[in-house]
């Protein structure tokens, strides 16, 4: 198949999981092959790209993905990278199986669905079977794979990551509807899925707002269900800053009546944590002096900051945080398929280059 | 009624190992609690709670994490005895238990252990002794266990710099010519083990393995049936001489199980509920929860904690599941024990 053959095949599938994908488009991903590979055809022939030699590039025959659960949307970016190259692409799924990365594969054409292959035991012969290696999990499963990894297969991993947002300026506080999309999509559980807001201005009033608007979301687009140990996570938030509130602390917490679906908590301490996830945001106020050290814990774990509003000015202010990401808040799960993935390519990584020095 | 009443009361109670002293002492000790442990008496208020019960199952119990956030204690901070320090692992500073006076806390250990029907042996302690470690709940409960061995017979194990001191272990395990106990955490036994490189001693019959804790923060992951098989292995001990403890520094008092999968057991002044993180309402038998424990020797600090730990409800005791990071949440983004690993 040529590029131009599978993209029309890949695009229509994903069209059908707009909501877990975003746009799709052959156009959006000739653009891609543009960018990362410098030629919509450099996988079809030599291409003159650059100065110098034409340019073919040669994808991995065969990829091995490594997909985590809860996170069905980056099995799927990482199975339409394989199969937009053209590779042969192997999935370890999680041992509870991931249903919507099998409804894709199911959604694609006959040639390229015969592309895919899933498993939910990982083979002994799939991983020496593969040119590259694609993991997506905990650094202890990072660890695991690359231990095993051979100096001739290609190796690439995306380990866990933190997220935030921040309202840089809001004076109506028009943001909280995009606060609260990307604080409850995917209930949190994507690295892109942000663990606080931090708002420059009324930190505590923005925090009230962004109830009203997490109740909201919850209407039309209610929580998953949660397993014991997460209601754990979500009952001892809530009773903890209860707790400090009661005391005097500068705390406010907003819940959900009635049930664990939401929580918001306010909290004067601009010092990053992590959200017990499943839609508990904090909201904290932006540190007007250094707030690199108020985010000091989570920085080598960046990946998006979402802000608002999204300008240039902004944007620098929050790469110099450490993101490798900014976005304009609401559009924090929405990344563009051309995305610099943890800060690097996700396509040319993955190709070798075959040079004609010719006419 | 004022400290020393309750006090002589619950002393009382935990000596006769009573269980049906237990509803008025608690209801009573959340009255008092409520008068003077003014942190939890806000708290309380806050949910909205009367000042009196009418069942030990109405009393508001605490967040684990409030110890780290106030001064959880029933009397004036001059009138201090003790205080207890948590580990601190979870990255945002400790939490202390502070102590009017050490002796509930003292009875309870030495009545917990007689009831739990522990033996008494020599003592090898791969803890820091309590002068090295004031403020650990640990150390001090092992201090308070010469009191069970004969002749006040203890080895203390870990060097000053808080290492295992192998030498001495190896030296004090390999022939050893009466049954001994031997007392650590799951985190120094594993170490031991380690050092060993296999190494094996055959502890004689009758010698038993005291075990508490997990590996948080260590990096280490293990399962209790691994640990046990190394018990097995290294030591020669079966799974009927490998005790665990449940207990940790925000309570006075500590729940036992031997082997695996049998309950961990409540004593009498103590009750254990298993709760429904989404409802707070107890489970019905064999369903998980998070434990919530009420504990009479907690007298000048909170009588109803919240622990975060997991466990099966067994009747009216439960088998520990813990804070297994397996069982929290999962996706791609960063949990709490990630961070910690990475930066450990």
């Amino acid at each position: 198949m040529t590029t131009a053959e599978r993209i029309g095949g890949i695009a229509e599938a994903c069209r059908k999981f707009e909501p877990l994908l975003g746009p799709a488009s052959a156009e959006i991903f000739l653009d891609w092959l543009r960018i990362e590979l410098g030629h919509e055809s450099a996988l079809d022939g030599f291409q003159s790209i650059s100065p110098g030699p034409s340019l073919r590039a040669i994808p991995p025959a065969v990829i091995l993905h490594i997909v985590s659960g809860n996170t069905p949307h980056a099995a799927l970016q990482s199975l339409v990278r394989g199969l937009l190259l053209g590779s042969y692409n192997l999935c370890k799924l999680p041992a509870a199986g991931l249903p919507e990365a099998e409804a894709f594969a199911a959604a694609l054409p006959a040639a390229l669905r015969a592309r895919v292959e899933f498993c939910k035991n990982l083979p002994d012969a799939w991983l020496p079977s593969a040119d590259a290696v694609i993991v997506f999990g905990s650094d202890e499963t990072i660890a695991h794979f690359r231990a095993l990894i051979s100096p001739r297969q290609i190796f690439l991993a995306y380990g866990h990551r933190i997220s935030l947002g921040i309202v840089f300026e809001d004076a109506d506080f028009q943001s909280v509807q995009a606060a609260a999309l990307d604080a409850s999509l995917f209930d949190q559980q994507g690295c892109l899925s942000p663990h606080c807001i931090y708002a420059a201005d009324r930190p505590e009033e923005y925090a009230a707002r962004l109830a009203v608007q997490m109740a909201r979301v919850q209407a039309t687009d209610p929580r998953s269900l949660l397993t014991v140990s997460e209601a754990a996570a979500i009952s001892e938030i809530r009773e903890t800053t209860r707790f400090r509130a009661a005391i005097g602390e500068p705390v406010r917490l907003w819940e959900s009546p009635g049930s664990n679906a939401w929580t918001v908590i306010f909290d004067a301490d601009p010092t990053f944590a992590i959200s017990p996830l499943n839609r508990v945001i904090f909201v904290r106020p932006l540190p007007e002096q250094d707030p690199a050290t108020a985010l000091a814990s989570a920085r080598p774990f960046l990946s998006t900051i979402g802000i608002w509003p999204n300008t240039r000015p902004f944007a620098e202010h929050a790469a110099a945080l450490g993101a490798s990401r900014i976005c304009a808040l609401g559009q924090m799960q929405r990344p563009p398929w051309t995305w610099r993935h943890d800060g690097r390519q996700t396509l040319a990584p993955l190709v070798t280059w075959r040079g004609w020095e010719g006419l | 009624m004022n400290y020393v009443q309750l006090e002589t009361r619950i002393s009382v109670a935990i000596s006769a190992a009573d269980p049906a002293a237990f509803d008025d002492l608690a209801l009573e000790l959340y009255h008092f609690q409520r008068s003077f442990n003014l942190p939890y008496d806000q708290y309380c208020r806050s949910l909205g709670a009367a000042d009196s019960a009418t069942t030990w199952r109405e009393i508001p119990a605490v967040p684990q994490a409030a110890f780290k956030h106030a001064p959880l204690r029933a009397f004036p901070p001059t009138a201090e005895a003790a205080a207890f320090h948590t580990s601190g692992t979870t990255g945002e500073g400790y939490g202390v238990h502070h102590f009017y006076s050490l002796r509930l806390y003292n009875e309870a250990i030495l009545k917990g252990w007689d009831l739990a029907g522990l033996p008494s042996l020599p003592q090898v302690v791969l803890i820091p002794a309590p002068a090295s470690a004031p403020h650990s709940s640990l150390s001090h409960m092992m201090g308070a266990l010469k009191a069970r061995a004969p002749g006040g017979e203890q080895h203390w194990c870990v060097t000053s710099d808080g290492a295992l001191d192998i030498g001495r272990l190896t030296q004090l395990l390999r022939t050893p010519a009466r049954p001994v106990l031997l007392l650590g955490t799951a985190l120094a036994f594993l170490h031991l083990f380690d050092a060993m490189t296999g190494d094996h001693f055959d502890l004689p019959p009758g010698s038993v393995a005291f075990e508490t804790g997990g590996y948080k923060g260590s990096g280490r992951t293990l399962t209790k049936e691994t640990l046990y098989g190394m018990f097995r292995s290294r030591l020669g001990l079966q799974l009927h001489d490998v005790v665990n403890e449940y207990g940790m520094t925000e309570l006075s008092s500590q729940f036992y199980t031997r082997g695996l999968g049998a309950p961990h057991i409540s004593p009498p002044w103590v009750r254990a509920v298993v709760i429904d993180p989404a409802t707070h309402r107890e489970v019905p038998d064999g369903a998980t929860g998070i434990l919530r424990i009420y504990d009479l020797a907690n007298l000048g600090s909170v009588l109803a904690i919240q622990t975060r730990d997991l466990a099966v409800r067994r009747g009216d005791n439960f088998e520990l599941l813990g804070r297994d990071p397996s069982a929290l949440p999962r996706g791609c983004s960063r949990s709490a024990d990630e961070m910690l690993s990475a930066s450990s």
